[in-house]
C-alpha cells in the first residue's frame, strides 16, 4: 500500500497559495477555528436560547450570524466533503489496516481504537482552546496570518511549532520510526 | 449566494489538504519529530505563494485583508497549548475535518473535542479577559513594525521561504 501521499508538497503548497489568495479576494482569508464556536454557539441557542445568550463569548459570535451557518461554517463543512471526493476518487479512502488507529501509532502504542480516541479527544480539546484563546488557528494564524505579515501570528507560528516538537519527541522517546 | 461558495472554497481546500498529505497523521507527526519535512514544505510554498499574492492584490484593492490582534502573552500561552494538542492528535481545527472525511474514525474524536474545547473557552472567556489586553499591540504588521510599504517585505519574505523549501530543508530518516 503507497503511503505517500498523492500530490507532491510542491503541487500542494502551489495551489494552497493559489486558494488562499482566491479566498481573499473573493470572501476573506481562510480560517477554521471560529467555526467550532459557531456549532457550539448554535448548539446551545437550540437547547437552551438564554443560556447561550447569557454567554458573552458565544453571543459575541452567535448574534453576528443570528445563531445560524455562516459562510466560514460551510467552509468547514467544504473540506469535510472535498477529502471525502479527494479520497475517494483516488481510492484512499480509509486507507489504513484501521480505520480508527493510524499505522504508525499503532506500531508504536498499539491497537487499542479506545485509547487512540482518548488522545485524538483530548488533542482537540487542547487544540480548540488554544485556538479560541490566540484568535485562530493553523490556518487562520499561521497561514493567513503570516501571509499578512501579521506580528502575531509569527508568535503562534514559532509557540505551536516549540511546544509541538517538545510533545511529539516525548511521546517518541526511545520509539523506532 | 456566500454560503455555497464558502462550500466550494471548503471542499478545495479539504481536497489540497488530503491530497497533500496533511490529514495524515503520519506526514504530520513526521513534521513535528523533524524526520519528514514535506508538511512543512507545503505550508511554507502556501504562505509564499499567499504572501505575494495577497499583497498585489491590495495594491490593486482587491484584498479582504482580516489582521488579527497580537496579545503578545496570550497568544504565545495560546499557541504552546494548541502544540501539545497538535502532537498529542496529530491533527489540526482543520486537518481533521479533512482527514475524517476520508473515513479517519480517530478524526471525529479530535473534531469532538475541539467542540468541547471551544466550549470550555467560552464558559471561561471571563478569566482571559485580561491576559487578552496583556501586551495588546493591536492589528498590527511587520509593514507596520517598519513603517514600510508591505512588498518590500513579501517580496523578500516569501523567496527566503521558498529557499528553504526547495533547497535548505531536507528530510532526516
Amino acid at each position: 500500500m503507497n503511503q505517500e501521499p498523492v500530490l507532491s508538497w510542491k503541487v500542494a503548497g502551489i495551489a494552497l497559495g493559489l486558494l488562499m489568495i482566491l479566498a481573499t479576494a473573493v470572501a476573506k482569508p481562510l480560517g477554521v477555528s471560529t467555526a467550532y464556536v459557531n456549532t457550539d454557539a448554535m448548539v446551545t441557542h437550540t437547547i437552551a436560547p438564554d443560556k447561550a445568550e447569557a454567554n458573552e463569548y458565544l453571543s459575541k459570535y452567535g448574534e453576528k450570524n443570528s445563531w445560524s451557518i455562516d459562510y466560514g461554517w460551510m467552509l468547514v463543512i467544504g473540506i469535510f466533503f472535498g477529502a471525502v471526493v479527494s479520497s475517494v476518487v483516488t481510492k484512499r479512502f480509509r486507507a489504513r489496516q484501521n480505520p480508527s488507529v493510524p499505522d504508525m501509532w499503532q506500531q508504536n502504542f498499539g491497537s487499542s481504537s479506545q485509547k487512540r480516541w482518548l488522545h485524538a479527544f483530548v488533542g482537540g480539546v487542547l487544540l480548540l482552546f488554544g485556538a479560541r484563546l490566540a484568535g485562530g488557528c493553523t490556518s487562520g494564524h499561521m497561514m493567513s496570518g503570516i501571509s499578512q505579515l501579521t506580528v502575531g501570528s509569527f508568535v503562534f507560528g514559532i509557540a505551536i511549532f516549540a511546544s509541538g516538537i517538545a510533545t511529539a519527541k516525548y511521546l517518541y522517546r526511545g520509539k523506532k520510526l | 449566494m456566500k454560503l455555497l461558495l464558502g462550500l466550494a472554497i471548503g471542499m478545495a481546500f479539504g481536497a489540497i489538504l488530503q491530497l497533500g498529505g496533511a490529514s495524515s497523521y503520519r506526514k504530520i507527526m513526521g513534521a513535528l519529530l523533524l524526520k519528514d519535512m514535506a508538511i512543512i514544505k507545503l505550508i511554507l510554498t502556501g504562505i509564499a505563494v499567499a504572501t505575494v499574492g495577497v499583497y498585489a492584490l491590495d495594491l490593486l484593492d482587491l484584498a479582504n485583508l482580516s489582521i488579527k490582534p497580537t496579545y503578545l502573552a496570550g497568544i504565545g500561552i495560546a499557541g504552546l497549548i494548541f502544540g501539545v494538542g497538535f502532537a498529542v492528535s496529530g491533527y489540526c481545527p482543520g486537518t481533521c475535518v479533512a482527514a475524517a472525511g476520508e473515513g479517519k474514525v480517530d478524526a471525529l474524536f479530535t473534531i469532538l473535542g475541539g467542540l468541547v474545547g471551544a466550549g470550555l473557552y467560552a464558559i471561561m472567556y471571563p478569566m482571559f479577559k485580561g491576559l487578552i489586553s496583556h501586551s495588546n499591540y493591536g492589528q498590527i504588521t511587520f509593514a507596520d513594525v517598519f513603517g514600510v510599504d508591505p512588498l518590500w517585505l513579501a517580496v523578500p519574505f516569501s523567496a527566503i521561504l521558498l529557499l528553504l523549501s526547495f533547497k535548505l530543508l531536507k528530510d532526516n530518516y
